[in-house]
């Protein structure tokens, strides 16, 4: 993972050509077109959305907003049914981000053996992540099914009472995140083995010789040299899994009761339901800001191992 | 270690290695199984009769095979015209952002001009914006340009994500100046080098970007969902979602909708699934 001090010295690396004012035009020139759009679609969206976020937000005549300065905000964390959505939004994260890290790790681990058919196995393993959210949710919402659902039947073999799980305050978010293992661990699995197959071999010979236990091996060669891929596929997944709409948008609606709305679900009522574009406005902010110092602790934490090693 | 024990333990070790290889592929092809099943029931789910459909006991196999529900998806919704609208946002996406973002990452890399040090930084830093968080200004200005319902809705704010100006750096960076001042030497204009050297070049990066552009913005859900509220402008992903084929509700339409909405895109994942294994690789290596 490039760090951004990393970056730019190899930017000044290749300083090598003349700097003219032709140049500097041709540059410019290369890079107005996406950095237009970006302006455009990203950063102005960023920081109208700060504004928004201050106004009784008027969705059919934004010049009527009433400025109202930080109450949406206040009435965000007093907000019961925010705090339902944010319960709900770090449960799911909780079920799914060790769960997608530990069992990718796992795979790669795996596939990374002298094993006949690794291809086939990666294709299957990887395939569900091509797939679109509403498929993946329609799929399993059938898989689930109570009555007629082949998951259901197998288990009232094991157990007398099969929960009814999407209907099921109990049941429903492991649901939902066992859905979405399937759909994609295959990502991390696929990260995570590339990183696997650029640890030195040299490493493991040298262990062998010393008599090393495969565990040692493991501890003390595999994960440390793996950590940096470990690291990024832990935060990836955490913003994507913080950011959880699709599978319950279309498995549960959010129900039974508010159990599994999560806070984009929340957010998507609040603005597209109930035309409240100021207070949706502060809770994407909100979100923003958790996800931004994610992001950062994990450049610090990264920043310093690089600096320690 | 004496010289007398090793075949000792090289046995012992055999007979270990034996089983745990054993236990291995138990498990890898275990879960492969399990990572099937969910197609197979899609499939045979969309070939079953209602009768079949609702059995108490799963039939993976269906007995008998009926075609209705794919008729019925077919004729019963715009199947097609969200195909076609699917294609032509994945596909304009794909070729903006392979176009815009190599001559950007051409820029970063290879040409020197004042500023270009903070621009990266500020592409960068925008990483962290988290896509979903930003979709109420977002859709305030797409309303305000009068895009509601228009496929840009989608393409714009896709075209503009910054994932792809940094993957294409990240490669653009290991072409030897070199090449490129022998080009400027022969009298290439910036313009050729660029199209004529540094794309033909950086094919495999471009391939890996664009499949992953289209494989990602052919898949958005959350988004189109907001933007495009006419049934005529859905995309496959939010139309099997809201379609009702018939007026009750059919789990055999509703696995063939799904069925016709993943197949275009899988059967061009498994033909090109190597661009798109480098373009996943790839972010995990620069993170």
């Amino acid at each position: 993972m490039a760090t951004k001090d990393d970056s730019a010295s190899r930017l000044d690396a290749v300083r090598s050509i003349d700097l003219s004012d032709t140049e500097t035009r041709a540059g410019l020139l290369f890079a107005a077109p996406y950095l237009v759009i970006f302006s455009i679609f990203l950063l102005y969206p960023l920081v109208l959305g700060f504004y928004m976020s201050l106004f009784e937000w008027n969705v059919f005549m934004p010049s009527e907003s009433e400025f109202i300065g930080l109450e949406n905000y206040v009435r965000m964390v007093q907000d019961p049914v925010f705090w339902s959505a944010f319960r709900a939004t770090v449960y799911f994260v909780a079920l799914t981000v060790p769960t997608l890290v530990v069992f990718g790790l796992v795979l790669a681990l795996g596939v990374n053996h002298n094993i006949k058919g690794k291809r086939f196995l990666r294709t299957v393993y990887f395939s569900p992540y091509v797939l679109t959210v509403s498929v993946v949710s329609l799929i399993w919402m059938e898989l689930y099914a109570s009555d007629y659902g082949p998951i259901n039947y197998y288990l009232s073999y094991l157990v007398s009472n099969t929960p009814t799980w999407l209907n099921s305050f109990t049941w429903a978010m492991p649901a939902v995140a066992i859905a979405t293992v399937w759909w994609t661990v295959g990502f991390n699995f696929i990260i995570l083995l590339a990183a696997r197959q650029s640890v030195p071999e040299r490493l493991y010979e040298a262990a062998r010789i010393d008599g090393a236990s495969s565990w040692r091996a493991f501890r003390d060669i595999t994960l440390p040299q793996m950590r940096p891929a470990i690291m990024f596929v832990s935060v990836v997944q955490f913003i994507w899994s913080f950011q959880v709409f699709g599978q319950v948008f279309v498995m549960t609606d959010g129900g039974p009761g508010n159990s599994t709305q999560t806070i984009i679900m929340y957010l998507y009522r609040v603005a597209f339901r109930q035309q409240d574009f100021g207070y949706a406005a502060a809770i994407g902010y909100f979100l923003f800001f958790v996800l931004v110092a994610v992001s950062l602790a994990n450049y610090y934490f990264i920043g310093r191992e690089e600096n320690s090693s | 270690m004496s010289t007398r024990t090793i075949p000792l333990v090289g046995n012992r070790k055999n007979t270990g290695e034996t089983l745990k290889m054993a236990g291995l592929y138990a498990f890898l092809y275990g879960t492969a199984f399990l990572f099937l099943l969910p197609y197979i029931w899609m499939m045979s789910t969309s070939l079953k009769t209602e009768q079949h459909v609702f059995s108490q006991v799963p039939q993976w196999i269906p007995p008998e095979i009926t075609f209705e529900w794919y008729i019925a998806v077919l004729t019963g919704a715009p199947m097609i015209q969200w195909f076609l609208n699917t294609l032509l946002i994945a596909g304009a996406t794909t070729v903006i952002v392979v176009v815009l973002n190599s001559m950007i990452a051409f820029s970063l890399t290879k040409l020197e001009w004042p500023g270009k040090r903070i621009v990266f930084g500020v592409i960068i830093a925008s990483f962290m914006v988290p896509v979903f968080a930003n979709m109420v200004p977002l859709f305030a200005l797409i309303s305000r340009l009068g895009l509601v319902n228009n496929p840009l809705a989608v393409i714009l704010p896709f075209s503009a994500m910054p994932i792809g100006v940094f993957l294409l750096v990240q490669f653009f960076r290991d072409l030897p100046d070199e090449i490129i001042e022998a080009a400027r030497l022969d009298g290439f204009s910036t313009f050729q080098i660029y199209y004529r050297i540094v794309l033909p070049l950086m094919k495999p990066a471009i391939a890996a970007l664009s499949l992953y552009t289209f494989v990602y913005t052919w898949n958005q859900f959350l988004w189109p969902l907001i933007v495009l509220q006419q049934e005529t402008a859905f995309t496959l992903p939010v139309g099997i979602v809201a379609m009702q084929p018939t007026q009750v509700f059919q789990p055999g339409a509703e696995m063939a909708g799904t069925l016709l909405a993943v197949l275009p895109l899988f059967i061009v994942f498994l033909i090109l699934q190597e661009h798109l294994v480098n373009a996943v690789q790839a972010q995990g290596t620069v993170g």
